[in-house]
């Protein structure tokens, strides 16, 4: 290499700061520039530019000036221009340009040229530089080389060449003769590991054309012959696998002990193409195929690398042609000792792989199990998070205590770098206690309060519900009483001990909630002089104190709990003081919170016999997945009814009633997501009179508007459903929606209009998240309303994400054209 | 089997001291994958595992001495592991060819590390060939033949 060169990267390296690096970079990029458009530049200047070139490429600067400069090079006949000029080439250039049609006589020539490395050059750059056209011209020119030469060197890149050019252009199949490939397979005087490699790629090529053949005008069908003439491979291929397999020491191709691990993946790759490929032919050899593996596992050295590596290619092999189960397991136990092993990226492997058996073969993974565990402490943080995918794939109920113990010891030892990993992991562990019933609720209540503990500052506001379903539906109720009783002491001790930090919004919330709903059962059977009506009161007002500014979810939850455990309590200082907690939101500028404010205070009124049937412990809830025409046809309330049937009803109407469907408003109660699931579709002429009047007043904000609508509707077609919610309201026009269901990845909303003057021509333009799709029905009963009337348009949307809606409407008023637009969020999200 | 789709010669500093593409990729997309990638992989510890999840791919790294070796590679067809043999072969060379090879040494000579890869590895990134004694036996070949030209022209 030239000196030039050689000074260029010495002043780049050199440079003080990185001004210096570019003003040097920029000069002399300018002057290749310049140079390179000299027709009279000799070519030993050329070359030095060119080199200089491919130095700024290493720098990541354009290059493009140069590219048509190596094609040049290449047309001279020296060696050495050729040399850097193919080099240059290949990585100046790239398969999509045009420029490559100027390499076509070059390249044609040099194939025919009597200097091997000529050839050869010219051969790795029609590999990889081949357009189609390209790979169609020359395909020829390289087959020859096939039939012709015996020099090993240049048929294996002949061999890979071909590779290329069939996957390239799948048309040359026809024109491929495979007895060519069959002769060098069987000639071995030529047949290096080199040729065997290049001689396997050909295969794959042609395997992977026939696997993934999609026919087109181009290429009706594939050679239907060919697949029968490769079969006589598979036995030699395994012949000489076996052989390269057990060999023993081979310098040349030694890879710590093992014999050319290169070329063994290769062609248990090869293989296991041919039987992902359905001829009969090829699955009669199956079970031999199966025998060789097994040989192949037993006799390789799993403490190498070298020999991990063609364990892994034959796990994945197994894996992957689904072959028989001892197999499998042979499979899963060659990947445990990966995991039992010190070599991260073996457990890696391991963990990856597993991951994609554990459907098949849950039981043989499961066996594992103290490896996968181990792996969660790794410092790795992907394997940390490989072994978590996979501790939760195998957990079932037969090992749930055991995993979550180990789960819940994982948790205990991360850091706020791994907030990913533990919301990972709560979310899963809270699903997984939904899946798998439990025995002992004891144990799972003492799991939620660790969990809560340890992490509760990462847990979505969707899990803490879950958990709350869960701690509500608990049947034992002194595991209850005892779970409560731990979570309040250990909340009113945190002054001295400190163990739950301020931001630990999970635990606070769960501790208000479970105190509001569960103080009774405290106070009645073990108060003491830290769990007492005075504690538990003083508690409410000093995190109401504490949040009242950055955390009005926590707020919400405070109201009601206090609400409930007024009722709960005898003092009557300490309900005064409830009472003054509750008033005090009364000017909130948090219009939830003023809203509930306002209403609790209401209540707080009530006859204490009234209040208390209202403020009942929850009933038993269960989550259902509902579909639209169960919603529409079940009576009120009817799952949680009829378990407890027990319950006053009002208690229902705590739950849904017309809070359900005024819940996008003022949706802030301790509920949601129980109301969201049970409330709904209740209708009201079932409910109870005293609880429905007096809840829907209480709680359901805009339930005025609804119930006039509903009046003013009877006449009308088109009737607008008591759940409907107003989302928008103008001179002309008010808009209600009702939610009519949303479950996985889709969601049904319908949008009702209704008159205040005679409107024409409705247009309702409306559009979604960009992750989902809307589909649109039509107005009915037309896009016309007089006063007072309603019309109904239907929305179904499909996707993931928050549903929200931005609505434009056009219509005329009058004969007047009028346009507004307005916005909502629904708090689903699908 | 073997496709890998790109393969990146880095320093500690993040310098970039070879780069191949098996793919056609455009500059910008290049260098993204180069950015994002030594920002990961520089910030790696040692011990963990050297297998990285990117993007729609995998890549495998090694590092020897002050140099990282990256490999993009196709995820469910690459053997990981046998990358990471890939990558040793790779230096195995470098060091056979240019004696107990250095980062400057790989610096000074790019072209010559090139061609060693060349040799090696081809067309989409498939292994041509697995030995070194090969690979050095074609490199010397090619190097006395263009120091041949060099004698031509000097003598003429």
């Amino acid at each position: 290499m030239g000196s030039s060169l050689r000074s260029f990267i010495k002043d780049v390296r050199a440079a003080k700061t990185l001004a210096d690096e570019r003003s040097i970079i920029t000069k002399q990029s300018a002057k290749i520039r310049t140079k390179l458009r000299d027709d009279h530049l000799p070519l030993e200047r050329r070359r030095k530019y060119i080199q200089k070139l491919l130095y700024l490429y290493i720098l990541g600067e354009k290059t493009h000036f140069g590219q048509v400069e190596c094609i040049n090079l290449i047309a001279s006949d020296e060696f050495v221009n050729k040399r850097l000029g193919y080099l240059s080439a290949i990585l100046l250039l790239d398969e999509s340009q045009d420029l490559l049609t100027l390499l076509t006589n070059l390249l044609n020539n040099d194939l025919h040229n009597s200097n091997k490395f000529v050839v050869s050059l010219a051969l790795s750059t029609l590999g990889s530089l081949s357009s189609p056209e390209l790979a169609r011209d020359l395909f020829p020119d390289v087959e020859i080389i096939l039939k012709q030469v015996q020099d090993p060197f240049l048929l294996k890149k002949a061999l890979q060449c071909i590779a290329k050019l069939l996957l390239k252009d799948i048309s040359l199949l026809e024109i491929f003769a495979v007895e060519d490939l069959v002769a060098l397979w069987q000639n071995s005087a030529i047949c290096t590991h080199g040729v065997l490699l290049g001689i396997v790629k050909v295969l794959q090529s042609i395997l992977l054309c026939f696997i993934n053949f999609q026919p087109t005008e181009a290429v009706e069908e594939l050679p239907k012959d060919m697949i029968g003439k490769l079969v006589r491979f598979v036995p030699s291929l395994f012949k000489r696998l076996q052989t390269l397999n057990s060999k023993n020491f081979q310098p040349e191709y030694d890879v710590q002990g093992t014999c050319d691990p290169f070329l063994q993946c290769e062609m248990i790759y090869t293989l296991r193409l041919f039987f992902q490929i359905d001829n009969d032919e090829i699955n009669a050899y199956m079970d031999k195929f199966g025998d060789l593996l097994t040989q192949i596992a037993t006799n390789t050295d799993s403490n190498k690398s070298s020999g991990q590596v063609i364990l892994y290619e034959t796990t994945r092999t197994i894996f992957s042609l689904h072959l028989d189960q001892p197999l499998r397991v042979l499979g899963i136990n060659i990947l445990a000792k990966f995991l039992a092993g010190k070599d991260n990226n073996g457990k890696y492997v391991a963990l990856n792989t597993l991951l994609e058996v554990v459907p098949q073969e849950p039981l043989a993974v499961q066996r594992h199990r103290k490896f996968i565990s181990r792996c969660l402490h790794d410092p790795d943080v992907s394997i940390k998070k490989r072994a978590l995918e996979l501790t939760f794939a195998i957990l079932d109920a037969s090992n749930i205590k055991e995993l979550v113990n180990e789960l819940l010891q994982f948790l205990d030892g991360t850091t706020d770098d791994d907030s990913d990993l533990i919301v990972y992991t709560v979310d899963h562990l809270v699903d997984a206690f939904d899946i798998h019933t439990i025995a002992g609720d004891d144990w799972k209540l003492s799991v939620f309060l660790r969990i809560l503990k340890c992490v509760g500052s990462y847990i979505s506001s969707e899990k803490i519900s879950d958990i709350l379903i869960e701690i509500n539906n608990t049947n034992n109720m002194q595991s209850k009483h005892d779970a409560v009783k731990q979570l309040l002491t250990e909340t009113l001790e945190n002054e001295k001990t400190n163990e739950i930090t301020d931001d630990n919004h999970g635990w606070f919330l769960v501790t208000v909630w479970c105190l509001g709903e569960y103080a009774d059962l405290i106070l009645g059977q073990s108060a003491n002089n830290i769990v007492n009506e005075e504690s538990l009161t003083r508690l409410l007002i000093e995190l109401h104190f504490e949040n009242s500014l950055d955390n009005p979810k926590l707020i919400n939850y405070i109201l009601t709990a206090a609400l409930k455990l007024s009722i709960k309590l005898t003092s009557g200082k300490c309900i005064d003081q409830l009472r003054d907690l509750i008033v005090s939101h009364k000017k909130d500028s948090h219009l939830m919170l003023q809203v509930k404010s306002v209403q609790y205070e209401i209540l707080f009124d009530q006859p204490i016999d009234v209040r208390k049937s209202i403020l009942e412990t929850m009933p038993k809830f269960e989550k259902v997945v509902r579909t639209t025409s169960d919603l529409r046809n079940r009576p009120l309330g009817n799952t949680p009814t009829k378990k407890e049937s027990a319950k006053p009803d009002s208690l229902i109407d705590l739950l849904g009633g017309d809070f359900g469907s005024s819940s996008n408003n003022i949706n802030s109660n301790e509920n949601d997501s129980k109301a969201n699931n049970v409330g709904d579709n209740i209708n009201p002429e079932t409910t109870d009179a005293m609880g429905s009047d007096l809840l829907a007043d209480l709680l359901g904000g805009n339930n005025v508007n609804t119930s006039l609508s509903l009046n003013k509707a009877v006449s009308n077609s088109v009737e607008l459903p008591s759940q409907a919610q107003k989302i928008h309201e103008s001179s002309s026009l008010d808009i209600y929606s009702v939610l009519i269901n949303s479950e996985n990845g889709s969601a049904q909303i319908d949008i009702y209009f209704e008159a205040k003057k005679n409107v024409t021509d409705i247009k309702c333009q409306c559009a979604v998240t960009k992750t989902l799709k809307l589909t649109m029905g039509p107005l009915h009963p037309s896009a016309s309303i007089k006063e007072k009337e309603i019309s109904v348009q239907t929305l179904k949307i499909s996707g993931s994400g928050k549903l929200k809606l931005r609505t434009k409407l056009d219509f005329k008023v009058n004969g007047i054209m009028t346009n507004e637009q307005f916005d909502h969020k629904y708090d689903k999200v699908i | 089997m073997t496709q890998i789709k790109y393969m990146i010669l880095a320093s500690r500093q993040g310098k970039i001291r070879l780069m191949k593409w098996y793919i056609p990729l455009t500059q910008k997309e290049k260098a993204k994958i180069l950015r994002n990638l030594t920002t990961t992989i520089l910030s790696r510890k040692p011990k963990m595992c050297n297998i990285v999840e990117y993007s729609d791919h995998k890549v495998v790294y090694r590092r020897y001495a002050s140099l990282y070796f990256i490999c993009g590679i196709t995820a469910e067809v690459d053997n990981e592991l046998l990358i990471l043999e890939v990558i040793h072969r790779y230096v195995e060379a470098m060091d056979s060819y240019f004696g107990n090879v250095c980062e400057l040494d790989i610096i000074f000579n790019f072209s010559k590390a090139y061609d060693i890869l060349d040799e090696m590895i081809m067309c989409d990134g498939s292994i041509a060939e697995s030995s070194k004694k090969e690979i050095l036996f074609t490199m010397s070949n090619m190097d006395v033949m263009e120091n041949s030209d060099n004698l031509d022209r000097v003598l003429s």
